[in-house]
């Protein structure tokens, strides 16, 4: 992965759930108010990232922008894209709808417009056009606390280390998204496990878009393979009865044209 | 069982009478797909996107239509021309299932028009993609493989015999092809290892879902001979159809030993027999799929009987469709949190589905050369017994252990398939919030006042006015959205509003009134940096 990865930095006991991230993400992507309190609203194609209270902590959800996405490795037509700078962003243009993404995402990520007539599937982009022009994501950029903080995945890591050793006890030592799935660029920190903030726990090392390219990998081996062996056997199988044909053995093959 | 022609008419038309309530209810459900969207016409959600249109449609229909490159690698590659007479229904029924796929997709995706993007817009690394070039391929070969039909029907000698010298071309060309989309659509669910439950999920997933589409060609031929047989009174090839039921047995107890040694291998061969949803419904899947149609196909006496081994065909073709249904919905259910249960329009689009299936049938068995001609006897749905095993022997002469069987099998499965209904449940979600606020005061230290914003100076605006977050919210209960998200923006616009609006009640005035703080219109210092 390139160093200059962007990604962003959660850190679960730094968030007082103000709720700024969710709002300044509905006004970065002009989205529509879905709740009364910003605390209850449930990500879909009308909100992208939300903050929630899990147990005794605040926790975020949005799209973890993985290292080797899911999405992105599933859709058919390549409407997804890991970009150099590190946002998965979506060309709207050449999906079909099949929504295999949406099958696809181990963090059930990705949503779709199912009351439109011409439906597309929504999610958060790490604000792929800002960070175009330099600047942080809109979560980031209104988060008081530090919470979310953008930068180089590499440099967020480092910090991830360094709040862990500044702050003996506070953390469960663990950042989740360095391993999980093959990496991601959305990374968490947290006094919790993956599975007391609602995360998917023991996701391993491996991507799960390589155990689909592994059984792709040997098709062409498949068609070549199969096609000699098809292929012999029926020259095999025919031969013998032209064989007997020739030698003016009794039967011909019944051909039925 | 008598059956009597005066008996036969209203029979057949009974059958017609359903197909056309299927097919109307099959157009009202595409009207209100058409003009309410995937959300009036589906019970798909975010969290369940793929139903029946996919888990049957899709899923099943492929499967189903199997029989077309088992039968024609049968005759044209392993040169078995004792099956010629059944090449053409089988590539019939392919061709025609292949297209009632293509058909039910454009009712899934959610644009349609766009269905033939993945042909332009390439992604090597998605399964789907290259099953989609599959599935265009193929249906163009099997559209080549049955075209023979149509030009022997107008007597088009010249290009019959381009055709018939390609066919090896062909037949090798679709057996690939088969082999490669029918275990993809098993390799869909390899990108899922946490989402697909245990029972089904499986690195082998692929091979399953190859050799059970085998196993399903063979029964599917079978199947569909009986129903030729009954509805247009073609002859039971008996002799063809015993040495399939034995592939198909064949094939099954392959199945099952790769299963347990996978099973064994990931070390999940007690998890058939917890009281799950899902192990009820694998094992009710397993005894209707492989359990049930392979003891009947294992006693000879049976597998020989037309009955036993049409009740041993259909079983299996149960079983896959099950196993598809498992796969697709069962199997996924529980990691969604969601439990799915299909509209009625989702039904009735899959009804017309296979109710067009079965009517193109049968105006392409009445109209082309599919059958051969001396097989057919007079249109007649039943043809009387003249002696031997020409029709279906009535059931009472199955032997008695395999009428126990098929009978220990429905049973069985309908109540392994209740109780695991009833034990339906879904992941528990994440925790729920906490009766208590989230104690704050660690986070909280964490707190920095955004910094101060100055506003640049407007005309006849006494200097530039700044807004310092730091005396505006209370660090102590910090709370941003009283002023952001609605009034405020949080990303930008710092530019100030046309001259004088910045005191009024959409911006600072809107707090600053003399009531709920002092008034701006008294003294400009505070605010407004003197030049």
């Amino acid at each position: 992965m390139k160093p200059q990865t962007k990604g962003l930095l959660l850190d679960t006991t730094r968030c007082i759930g103000c709720g700024a991230c969710a709002l300044a993400c509905k006004e970065r992507n002009k989205l529509p108010k879905t709740s009364d309190d910003v605390l209850k609203d449930e990500l879909s194609d009308k909100t992208y990232s939300v903050v929630k209270q899990v147990g005794s902590r605040y926790v975020r959800r949005m799209c973890m922008h993985c290292v080797t996405p899911s999405c992105a490795s599933a859709c058919p037509v390549a409407a997804f894209e890991k970009t150099a700078a590190g946002p998965v962003i979506y060309h709207e243009s050449k999906c079909m709808g099949c929504r295999y993404c949406m099958i696809a995402c181990p963090f059930g990520i990705p949503k779709y417009e199912w009351e439109k007539k011409a439906p597309l599937v929504r999610k958060c982009d790490l604000c792929a056009d800002r960070l175009e022009k330099g600047l942080k994501t809109g979560c980031a950029t209104a988060c008081p606390t530090g919470a979310t903080t953008f930068g180089d995945r590499n440099a967020l890591i480092a910090e991830a280390k360094e709040r862990f050793r500044a702050n003996p006890g506070r953390y469960n030592e663990h950042i989740y998204g360095v391993e999980e799935v093959g990496g991601t660029s959305v990374l968490i920190i947290s006094d919790g496990k993956a599975e007391e903030l609602g995360y998917p726990a023991g996701l391993d090392g491996t991507a799960p878009a390589f155990l689909t390219w592994r059984v792709l990998n040997i098709i062409p081996d498949i068609v070549m393979t199969g096609a000699v062996l098809l292929g012999g056997i029926y020259w095999i199988r025919n031969r013998r009865d032209e064989v007997e044909a020739a030698e003016g053995s009794h039967h011909e093959t019944p051909k039925e044209h | 069982m008598n059956a009597m022609p005066k008996l036969e008419i209203p029979r057949f038309t009974f059958w017609r009478g359903v197909l056309l309530v299927i097919l109307a209810l099959g157009t009202y459900a595409t009207v209100i797909r058409i003009f309410k969207g995937l959300a009036g016409s589906t019970n798909l959600t975010d969290s369940f996107p793929w139903g029946i249109w996919i888990g049957f449609d899709i899923l099943c229909g492929v499967a189903l239509a199997a029989g077309g490159f088992t039968i024609s690698a049968t005759v044209y590659i392993f040169n078995l021309e004792k099956f010629r007479p059944i090449v053409r229904p089988a590539i019939l029924t392919a061709f025609l299932g292949y297209c009632l796929v293509v058909v039910a997709l454009m009712f899934d995706l959610g644009r349609p028009w766009n269905i033939w993007h993945p042909l332009v817009m390439w992604n090597p690394h998605s399964v789907m993609f290259e099953v989609g070039w599959c599935v265009t391929l193929y249906t163009t070969v099997l559209a080549l493989e049955f075209s023979p039909i149509v030009f022997e029907r107008f007597k088009m000698t010249k290009t019959l015999h381009v055709l018939h010298a390609i066919m090896p071309v062909l037949v090798v060309l679709g057996v690939l092809l088969s082999t490669l989309h029918q275990s993809s659509l098993g390799s869909f669910y390899l990108i899922v290892p946490t989402k697909l439950h245990a029972l089904w999920y499986s690195p082998l997933i692929p091979l399953y879902f190859f050799l059970t589409a085998l196993t399903l060609g063979c029964a599917m031929t079978i199947v569909e001979s009986f129903l030729s047989h009954r509805a247009f009174g073609k002859q039971l090839e008996m002799e063809l159809l015993v040495p399939l039921g034995r592939v198909a047995l064949l094939i099954l107890a392959l199945t099952s030993v790769i299963r347990f040694a996978d099973f064994r291998h990931r070390g999940i061969l007690g998890l058939p027999f917890q009281p799950t949803y899902e192990s009820r419904l694998w094992l009710a899947e397993m005894l209707i799929g492989v359990l049930a149609p392979g003891i009947l196909l294992a006693i000879p006496k049976v597998r020989k009987h037309t009955t036993g081994l049409f009740l041993a065909a259909l079983l299996i073709v149960m079983g896959v469709i099950m196993n598809r249904m498992n796969v697709s919905i069962t199997g996924m259910e529980r990691s969604s949190g969601s439990i799915y249960i299909p509209a009625l329009t989702e039904v009735f689009i899959t009804l017309s589905v296979v109710g067009v299936g079965f009517l193109i049938f049968a105006l392409a068995v009445k109209f082309l050369p599919v059958f051969p001609e001396h097989e057919m006897k007079e249109a007649r749905p039943i043809v009387v017994p003249e002696g031997g095993n020409v029709v279906g022997q009535p059931l009472r002469t199955l032997p008695v252990p395999a009428l126990v069987v098929v009978a220990i099998a429905f049973v069985g499965a309908a109540a392994l398939g209740a109780d695991g209904v009833r034990r339906r449940e879904v992941a528990p979600g994440p925790p729920a919030p906490g009766a208590t606020k989230p104690e704050l005061a660690a986070a909280l230290a964490s707190f920095q006042p955004p910094k101060e914003i100055v506003f640049p100076q407007a005309p006849d605006s006494p200097g530039p006015a700044s807004f310092r977050h730091a005396s505006h919210v209370d660090a102590s209960a910090p709370d941003c959205l009283s002023c952001h998200g609605n009034t405020y923006s949080f990303l930008g616009r710092k530019e100030a509003a046309p001259a004088g609006q910045m005191h009024d009640a959409k911006h600072c005035g809107g707090c600053h009134d003399g009531t709920s703080a002092f008034a701006i219109d008294a003294d400009c210092s505070p605010c407004h940096k003197a030049e």
